[in-house]
């Protein structure tokens, strides 16, 4: 069988707090593994250890116990991270160098260069959708940009794995959406996706599977669909039903053993909404 | 743990440093480098924050700031001020030729004869007790220059002038210019200034003719109008046979 | 198209071209920071000295200009050194952008390399520069005193006019100067890699720019207290300690401070410049290497 994408075994960390007698575990044995190609949702409260999980995993924080490797390799070497981009929570890059500048900063970190580096960061920039700003300082870009171009340079060296920590924290409903649209299409082709992130609806739209941490412990993880299916219950959504219709349902189900838990209208998401009105303004 | 193993490798390269620093400071100082550091009397003199100033890299910077005062001062005729702040200079930068020389100069040549005209003095006696005090402290400035800089040929030049014109020595005019000539970069007139003050040295006119003449033997270029005037009036002092003497210029 | 970029992207040990991209990347950053207005000041003071001394003679006039030049070099380049530094690696780690560049195949050592790299590159630039500025106004001025003695003593005899300008030549421009301001530039790089050393483990810039200006100042008495430690006074022996302390753990930062005998016109042998630029090199090596260490067991 082959390596897993990620696999992290029996993983705990402490940190010491200076001055003081006892420490903080920021996890604590944690064992998680994610197959290649799956988009795995970390998922748990501010302070719950998704950040420590996913620097370890990069090795920029070293483990107290455990293991953690990235397709058969060990994070601690730097050989483990050819296969890896990552984009860290609210990326701040550095604001003098255009967008265009920062992906050739980060591909020749990469080891890339000349004609395939210039593709590639075409190929990256009309991807996140920023072809047109590409000669502009990062200093003027939106939240939603900077996060675009950061994962357009977590991308830039073609990784088979993506680590992205909150991608859509503090990004507007519209930018969050194109980047939900672009995780999927990274699924699509094959990567596999590692993402931290608080908001749960938004791992509700993307996420394979889904691992709840609570104080550095993983607490349930699954299939999504398996996780929140609530076993006996089913919806029905009808459109154009006549009242009578409605009514013949209902008795319907009346005489049988189910019962009718709720009934109302329809509504559309206020995200929905709130898309349909400004991209209503914006394309006229 | 890192940190004690950064601590301990710091002390293991501070051991294996320190002789080769110390060789260095060493070498430094027989080439005539940093020789203000280990001088103590600098602290006292200027004080602890002016010492560390000093030592932090301002040190011809600070040197250079008093010079500029001295200059100011010497304007104003303040001589005592002019003294203290040369003093200070060339303990700063002791390999500063020029320095040196401005102090003596001040001292020998400008406060001397402000003490000679001095007003407010009416008796003479005390008046000349004050210009043979500058004088003093003229030759004190070259005597410490030239212990800073044995291997230059300046102050040694200045030390015989001020014994020439000064104090009237030719015996030490004429030593003091024969040791400068002796030196790497030594001007060429040096060497027939020696000779020009030996001539006026009772007891020693023989030596005196002797190194004019073998001047006068390396060629037309050294023959200049002051060595022949020496030159004709040893020739009759000595009673030089004629056949011997130099001749008389070409009318 | 993927997979010649993958192949491209071969991980190798050590890149020369990883580090330069980083080296090239900071020297962009510190550029932006405006770090090249003390060049601007430089040049005023330049500028300034020269007119302010226009009340004395050549050779004092040139002495106090080389002075002020290349005192002023010197506590610049020390200077920014200094700053340059003391912000880069705790920027980054603010600005979350070492995780963006750790994140990719890039060893940690690389990463600092790259950093002091473009600091050292920053320096270099700024200390030609600056040279290149003092060199221009003592030349100029040096041409104009030659010009005006040549017109004032017109009438005097041809070797009194070669002394003079003899004279005028040997207290004007001198070769010596060069590896003096060479012996600058390693002092500079000393303290760079020093204050990325301190920098490693400071968690504020503001922490290691004031113990850097500590080690500044004790650093040059590091050598007073080396001999007094070596010579066993009778003192305490926690002036003892302290002075043991100090001998060890400080460089000598003194031994860097050759130029200002150099301008009063001290000879420098090729000797003494080379074990001088050995010692300044050996320090920047050390303190780098001391940097990678620490670095390689920082938790980000």
């Amino acid at each position: 069988m082959a390596d897993p994408a990620i696999a992290v075994r029996g993983l705990t960390k402490i940190f010491p707090v200076p001055l003081h007698r006892q420490s903080i575990v920021a996890v604590r044995d944690l064992d998680l593994r994610i197959e290649p190609g799956e988009v795995y949702g970390l998922l748990g409260p501010n302070g719950s250890g998704k950040s420590t999980t996913l620097k370890i995993i990069l090795g920029l924080v070293s483990p107290t116990r455990g293991c953690t490797e990235i397709f058969g390799r060990d994070s601690r070497l730097v050989k483990s991270r050819e296969a890896v981009g990552f984009l860290p929570e609210n990326p701040y890059f550095y604001k003098y160098l255009s967008g265009e500048e920062t992906l050739r900063f980060f591909g020749r970190l990469c080891g890339l260069g000349g004609a395939g580096l210039r593709n590639r960061m075409d190929e990256l920039l009309a991807l996140v959708g920023l072809t047109n700003a590409r000669k502009r300082r990062l200093g003027t870009y939106s939240k939603g940009m900077l996060q675009r171009i950061g994962l357009a340079q977590a991308l830039i060296h073609d990784p088979r794995l993506v680590v992205l920590d909150e991608p859509t924290a503090g990004v507007d409903p519209a930018g969050s959406r194109e980047i939900r649209d672009l995780i999927l299409d990274l699924k699509r082709r094959g990567i596999t996706v590692l993402l931290s992130s608080h908001l749960l609806a938004q791992a509700q739209e993307i996420c394979d599977r889904v691992g709840v941490l609570a104080d550095g412990a993983l607490v349930r993880e699954g299939r999504l669909q398996e996780l929140i299916a609530i076993e006996n219950q089913t919806e029905l959504i009808v459109a154009d039903a006549s009242s009578d219709l409605i009514e013949e349902i209902e008795s319907l189900i009346n005489r049988s053993n189910a019962k009718l838990i709720e009934r109302r209208k329809s509504t559309t998401t206020l995200e929905r909404l709130f898309l349909d009105a400004t991209t209503d303004r914006q394309e006229p | 743990m890192r940190l004690l193993l950064v601590l301990v490798t710091l002390i293991v390269i501070g051991a294996i440093k320190l002789p080769v620093e110390r060789d260095l400071a060493v070498i430094h100082r027989q080439e005539h480098f940093r020789g203000v550091e280990f001088n103590l009397d600098l602290r006292e003199k200027l004080g602890q924050l002016g010492f560390i100033a000093a030592l932090s890299g301002f040190r011809a910077i600070v040197a250079d700031g008093l010079f500029i005062q001295a200059h100011v001062a010497w304007e104003r005729t303040e001589w005592s001020r002019v003294l203290l702040l040369f003093r200070h200079v060339t303990t700063l930068q002791p390999r500063s030729i020029l320095f040196w020389d401005m102090a003596a100069w001040h001292m020998a040549w400008n406060a001397s004869v402000a003490a000679m005209n001095d007003r407010a003095q009416p008796r003479l006696a005390l008046r000349v007790k004050a210009q043979r005090e500058y004088f003093a402290l003229g030759k004190d400035f070259l005597e410490r220059g030239i212990k800073n800089n044995p291997d230059r040929p300046q102050l040694y030049e200045a030390l015989a002038r001020l014994y020439k014109e000064k104090y009237k020595d030719h015996e030490r005019a004429s030593e003091f210019f024969a040791k400068s000539a002796a030196l790497p970069g030594a001007p060429r007139y040096e060497k027939r200034f020696s000779a020009y003050e030996l001539s006026y040295c009772e007891g020693r006119e023989r030596e005196a003719y002797e190194r004019l003449r073998q001047i006068y033997d390396e060629g037309e270029k050294e023959r200049l109008p002051t060595l022949i005037t020496r030159l004709k009036f040893l020739e009759n002092k000595l009673g030089i046979p004629q056949d011997q003497r130099i001749p008389d210029r070409a009318p | 198209m993927s997979n010649e970029t993958v192949v491209a992207a071969r991980h190798r040990g050590v890149s020369f071209s990883r580090v330069l991209a980083i080296t090239v990347n900071t020297l962009t950053e510190l550029t932006r920071l405006k770090v090249f207005y003390v060049l601007l000041v430089f040049a005023l003071l330049l500028i300034g000295s020269s007119i302010f001394m226009a009340q004395f003679t050549f050779q004092q006039e040139f002495q106090i200009l080389k002075d002020i030049s290349l005192g002023a070099m010197s506590i610049f380049t020390s200077l920014l050194a200094i700053i340059a530094t003391a912000r880069l690696i705790p920027q980054d780690i603010e600005d979350r952008t070492v995780y963006t560049i750790l994140a990719k195949p890039v060893p940690r050592f690389e990463y600092l390399l790259g950093k002091i790299g473009g600091v050292l590159l920053l320096l270099a630039i700024s200390t030609v520069v600056m040279s290149a500025a003092f060199l221009a106004v003592l030349y100029i001025r040096e041409q104009s005193v030659l010009h005006m003695t040549l017109r004032q003593m017109s009438s005097a005899p041809r070797e009194q006019v070669d002394d003079t300008l003899r004279a005028v030549r040997s207290s004007g421009l001198n070769l010596d100067l060069f590896p003096g301001i060479i012996i600058i530039y390693l002092k500079a790089c000393l303290l760079a890699a020093l204050t990325l050393f301190v920098s490693t483990f400071a968690t504020t810039n503001i922490f290691t720019i004031v113990v850097m200006a500590f080690i500044y100042f004790i650093g040059h008495l590091q050598a007073t207290a080396r001999e007094y430690w070596l010579q066993e006074h009778s003192s305490g022996w926690i002036t003892h300690v302290f002075l043991a302390i100090v001998a060890l753990l400080f460089p000598d930062l003194q031994a860097f401070n050759l130029v200002d005998d150099i301008v009063a016109g001290t000879a420098i042998s090729l000797g003494v410049f080379l074990k001088t630029a050995i010692l300044g090199a050996f320090y920047t090596t050390i303190y780098t290497l001391l940097a990678v260490f620490v670095f390689y067991g920082k938790e980000l």
